[in-house]
């Protein structure tokens, strides 16, 4: 599938969590709505600090390596959008069939606006990217809210792009797959695709001088990002402890990683991602 | 939690089916997504195949009374979880979910006004829609997990035999029936609803009083639709043929069957796409906005 993240930093007008309530309520209702979009999560940066908020927080400072400063200042959430193919993607903020009104089903252009909210929800434009995806366990989500990490990886300058994304996804992942209560794990690496362009009007933030510095300054930062689903807090931190994993993983993560470090984020699955081919009606 | 299926008809003269999922689950549901402490939230559309089609034929074999035309009832049902009744009543006082100029702020375009548009209208008038809005209690036999791919979805309507006590049947499908049905191959989740005997549980106080609700005929037309089915039992599966397979060709079949016999005056079976709106929380509300 085609998978595109947007990375946003809220309105400055608006709380942490005030951003929430607007994304999650207003825009994601929307957003669900684009045409032809197979599956649509919102990721918001979790309001506890993982660092310390946990029994076991502390092997976060351990397993952490050069975490850039103020990296959140730069981002509240990410977005993640799938659909069949690109040109989906490109077509999909159109207006929707799929209002009921007195001429029978209508076209609401509200949808090709998604919701019209942007410049009241965002500082400036989201950083929208398409993503490599690789799925070493499929996301299984029960009726409950689940514990879920988003783990930031760079690679380290004397490792190719091609050998990082290889070993990231066997090895690495295919260890990290073994945890205890894992309901999911998904390792998404950030491609340099234009999918900017033509999805976001020309006079908008992302494409001027400023906001490209800002946009990669942000990307320098890392190139991948791993997303964990568990049960709960406890399988991670247990897993990361665990007496063969974690001294395994502890003589990876220094070869294969310039930077590496773990941020909770609350997840809305607001269309459930469907992976199957698609059906011949209307569905989220 | 307090749970409510809501049987709803299309407005057969505006829409086909097809068009009436889209204006549910579109813009319909991107209003109702945003009702005040909504915990969970779903949509039911009966599949556009029927069973018998998909099955065959043996498909008469594991029904007993099916009532004729029951899919011209209604098209689809939503099923949406509060943490209590009084939740539920006040949904649709709205909170801040937009952001404006002003900050967070409510959305003036929040309207469920398609409603007359979308559903089954009382009159011309189009200002009041007919449903069958029905408070079940639930059962969770089986955790429903559910991967990132459409599910198969079948509902098990059933209905007691008039001579059976309400609370022996309800035991007896607790300790008996449900127990043989979880231990269906390939089943993936499975939840039995009981339907509350009094069908105004879920909307006293929700649809006002002088309305067609509690009109003689509302009442009499909901009265008849609920009579139809005591409980509903939700099974997932991957495929259809994972439901033929182990309802229909394995061991399971004879004893099920009995126990039909022995239980029901009517049971049937619907397959429904089911649309997550909002994934049911049944842990404790964050405290954030969450959905």
């Amino acid at each position: 599938m085609f998978k595109a993240f947007g990375f946003v930093k809220r309105n400055l007008s608006l709380t942490h969590d005030e951003y929430r309530a607007a994304h999650a309520g207003y825009h994601n209702s929307f957003g669900r709505r684009l045409n032809n979009i197979r599956g649509y999560i919102l990721n918001v940066r979790s309001n506890n600090e993982l660092s310390s908020a946990y029994n076991g927080s502390s092997v976060i400072e351990k397993i952490t390596i050069a975490e850039p400063v103020d990296f959140d200042d730069a981002w509240d959430g990410y977005g993640q959008l799938n659909f069949d193919s690109y040109d989906d993607y490109i077509s999909a903020r159109s207006p929707s069939l799929d209002r009921a009104g007195k001429n029978g089903l209508e076209y609401d252009p509200m949808v090709a606006k998604v919701g019209n909210d942007l410049e009241y929800l965002y500082s400036g434009s989201p950083f929208q990217f398409c993503v490599d995806e690789a799925v070493p366990v499929s996301v299984i989500r029960p009726e409950k809210k689940l514990f879920k990490l988003a783990q930031f990886v760079k690679a380290p300058t004397n490792l190719s792009p091609i050998l990082f994304r290889s070993y990231i996804a066997g090895k690495y992942c295919s260890a990290l797959s073994l945890m205890p209560g894992l309901r999911g794990l998904v390792l998404n690496m950030r491609t340099p695709l234009d999918v900017m362009s033509g999805f976001f009007k020309p006079e908008s933030e992302a494409f001027t001088d400023k906001g490209m510095m800002r946009r990669e300054l942000f990307y320098s930062t890392w190139d991948g990002i791993i997303e964990y689903w568990f049960d709960d807090v406890s399988d991670f931190f247990s897993g990361r402890a665990d007496k063969i994993l974690n001294p395994y993983l502890a003589k990876l993560e220094p070869e294969l990683f310039g930077a590496s470090f773990f941020r909770e984020v609350d997840e809305t699955v607001a269309v459930v991602p469907n992976r199957n081919p698609p059906v011949d009606f209307y569905f989220r | 939690m307090f749970k409510v299926f809501a049987f709803l008809k299309r407005n057969s003269e505006l829409l086909s089916h097809d068009e009436y999922r889209a204006g549910h689950i579109g813009f319909h549901c991107c209003n109702s997504r945003r009702l005040t402490g909504i915990r969970g939230y779903i949509v039911n559309v009966w599949a556009n195949e029927g069973l018998v089609s998909k099955i065959g034929p043996e498909y008469r074999d594991i029904i007993i009374n099916e009532p004729t035309g029951f899919n011209d009832l209604w098209d689809g049902f939503p099923q949406v979880y509060f943490d209590d009744a009084a939740s539920w009543k006040k949904a649709t006082t709205m909170e801040p979910t937009r952001a404006t100029e002003n900050g967070l702020s409510i959305d003036p375009d929040w309207t469920l006004s398609d409603s007359g548009f979308l559903f089954d209208p009382v009159d011309s008038s189009l200002k009041e829609f007919k449903s069958n809005h029905l408070k079940v209690d639930e059962e969770i036999i089986i955790p429903v997990n559910r991967p990132e791919r459409k599910v198969t979805k079948i509902i098990q309507f059933f209905k007691k035999h008039d001579f059976m006590e309400r609370l022996d049947f309800r035991d007896t499908i607790l300790s008996n029936y449900a127990k043989e049905l979880s231990s269906m191959e390939g089943l993936k989740g499975l939840t039995l609803n009981f339907r509350d005997h009094n069908i105004d549980s879920a909307i006293n106080d929700f649809y006002p009083a002088n309305g067609w609700h509690f009109s003689k005929q509302g009442n009499h037309e909901r009265s008849q639709f609920a009579s139809l089915w005591d409980g509903i039992f939700e099974m997932y599966f991957d495929n259809i043929d994972a439901f033929k397979v182990g309802r229909m060709t394995s061991t399971l079949n004879q004893t099920l069957t009995a126990l039909d016999r022995k239980l029901f005056s009517s049971v049937w079976y619907i397959e429904v796409d089911e649309s997550v709106i909002i994934v049911p929380n049944r842990d404790p509300a964050p405290d954030f906005y969450y959905r």
